[in-house]
């Protein structure tokens, strides 16, 4: 889900930094954070990233120019996606021991959703990994995280590049609704392969005396993107003008 | 004798609302409510936070202006609690939903099983006995907020009784449908695991009134007094030896029961958000008691004996 960036955005999960306006704007000023053991790891964490997404980029460019084609070029990145896209769960860990200071909920929420989608739909339904919305949502993941990862690398070595931080805060605007875009359209091609192999569902009558759909539950997700990708997307539309703006004021002082 | 000036201001804007002159030494800010009233209907005493600075926490209204410490002239923070609803209110709301929302899974009600099913009732004796402990429970929950709970604090924002009342009504509904439904599976050990369940429940039921009445015997109306709950003849009482908050135990006790009686994974899922919650209550509760009192028992655990 694209939702999981934006929150990101703000929260600086995975990195260090913390206050993104405030702390970006000044390099000089002292910020509270992670000790240097800490903060050593996190840049080792958040290289090893975003030379992960890399991997996958690369990955995607040279299948391309292979097959000629763009269809089915999940099969060429799969292995990796699976790999960095779980490995994402030590934000969680990180928020939760306190070496980030985002929210462990929101934080959940965003990783979740992702390991989510790769798992329970696109891994577990064979039959939409060579729907070319996956290949929607994979590229959008692909260049925000690389872009996230090593954001969060500068920032954490207090020196952040202008054309970083600007792509942080601009490439969203077309990334994220590519993102949903691909996220909804792969688990709505999901659905009748699920329904008709009852898959992941539980059925009375049985001795647990529950039962579980999860046809519907991937559809109650469906519906659960209205409420929330608008207000991550404007929040982080917010965000940008706050902290883009921040460097045209800082521009004027100097 | 001198008398106070009490300004009252917005806690947000800082805008000024309100000016008392010749308010009494001794006036309560519980009385200063009421003045505010005066000027701004809008805003009753019960949905009134006044505090000394704009973020500051909120005065009790039983603090006397003279012992505060403000001069002559006290500047105080108004903040709006918004609307408030007594929580005699909240309580019959919350627990009147799940007793007849069950009974519409039980009586097997249009729309929920299908049409063939339609009024129909379920083969299986665990299935009534279910549906009279489920009804026992709550009937039993609003008779004690009728009759036997008393509120030290007098309302709660209304906003709150949504987020309650979907919780209550939203697992009561839950749990019914499986257990009430066409295909629901009788407990695996069958008439045993009944009777043990049902014992579980009744005890646990008659332990949670009985610390009740004990807590609610332990002031009298009206005042705030706030004493060590101890054990009394009742042997249901006993359980105070070991633990702060007997009732909430008794409780988990009783959901714990009503899971076995039922085998059912929503009643399971119920009992543990429900333990969860309890823990976080008592463990404040012990530890406001500890604070309290300096003789507080020191065996004494928040909800389980020995444990947590």
């Amino acid at each position: 889900m694209a939702a999981a960036a934006a929150t990101a955005a703000t929260k600086g999960n995975g990195g260090g930094s913390g206050r993104v306006g405030a702390g970006d704007s000044s390099g000089a000023r002292k910020k509270k954070g992670p000790g240097p053991v800490a903060t050593a790891y996190l840049v080792i964490y958040n290289v090893v990233m975003t030379a992960g997404w890399l991997v996958i980029a690369v990955g995607l460019v040279r299948a391309y120019l292979a097959k000629g084609s763009y269809h089915s070029l999940y099969y060429s990145i799969e292995r990796p996606l699976k790999f960095f896209q779980t490995g994402a769960l030590l934000e969680i860990l990180h928020c939760a021991i306190g070496i980030v200071p985002s929210s462990v909920v929101l934080t959940s929420f965003q990783v979740m959703s992702r390991v989510f989608l790769i798992w329970a739909v696109t891994h577990s339904v064979k039959e939409v990994q060579s729907e070319d919305s996956v290949l929607l949502f994979v590229i959008a993941w692909t260049i925000t995280e690389i872009i996230r990862y090593s954001f969060y690398t500068f920032s954490l070595l207090n020196h952040l590049p202008y054309i970083i931080k600007w792509a942080r805060y601009t490439l969203f605007i077309v990334l994220y609704p590519m993102g949903v875009t691909g996220e909804l359209l792969t688990i709505y091609a999901a659905l009748p392969f699920v329904r008709q192999a009852g898959l992941y569902s539980i059925s009375l009558p049985n001795k647990y005396n529950f039962s579980f759909d999860y046809h519907a539950f991937l559809i109650l997700i469906m519906i659960s993107y209205i409420p929330l990708f608008p207000q991550l997307y404007f929040h982080m539309i917010h965000q940008r003008r706050k902290v883009l703006s921040h460097t045209e004021e800082h521009k004027k002082f100097e | 004798m001198k008398h106070y000036e009490v300004e009252i201001r917005d806690a947000k804007t800082r805008e000024k609302l309100c000016f008392l002159d010749k308010v009494e030494p001794q006036a309560t800010i519980s009385e200063i409510k009421t003045l505010f009233t005066k000027t701004h209907p809008q805003w009753y005493p019960a949905r009134q936070s006044l505090r000394l600075d704009p973020k500051g926490k909120s005065l009790k209204d039983e603090d006397v202006l003279q012992k505060l410490p403000v001069g002559t002239t006290a500047t105080l923070y108004f903040r709006d609690l918004g609307a408030q609803i007594s929580w005699v209110t909240v309580f019959l709301t919350e627990y009147a939903g799940p007793l007849f929302i069950y009974l519409l899974f039980y009586f097997r009600v249009p729309f929920i099983y299908g049409r063939k099913y339609d009024f129909t009732s379920s083969r299986h004796t665990v299935v009534h006995l279910a549906c009279m402990c489920h009804s026992f429970h709550y009937i039993k929950r609003l008779l004690e907020t009728l009759f036997v709970h008393r509120f030290s604090h007098g309302t709660m924002p209304l906003r709150n009784i949504f987020k309650n009342c979907t919780y209550y009504w939203g697992f009561a509904a839950w749990m019914a449908y499986y257990i009430n439904h066409p295909l629901y599976t009788p407990p695996t050990y069958g008439v045993q695991q009944v009777k043990l369940a049902l014992a579980v429940f009744v005890i646990c039921q008659l332990g949670n009134f009985s610390i009740h009445m004990a807590l609610r015997d332990l002031r009298p109306a009206g005042s705030k007094t706030r004493k060590i709950p101890y054990p009394t003849k009742n042997p249901f009482t006993w359980l105070f030896l070991l633990v702060s908050c007997p009732n909430y135990t008794y409780e988990v006790g009783s959901w714990i029961g009503f899971a076995i009686l039922t085998q059912c994974v929503p009643v399971a899922l119920f009992s543990l958000v429900g333990f969860t919650q309890m823990t976080i209550w008592a463990k404040g509760k012990h530890r406001s008691y500890l604070k309290e009192f300096r003789d507080y028992p020191p065996l004494r655990m928040p909800i389980i004996p020995f444990l947590l």
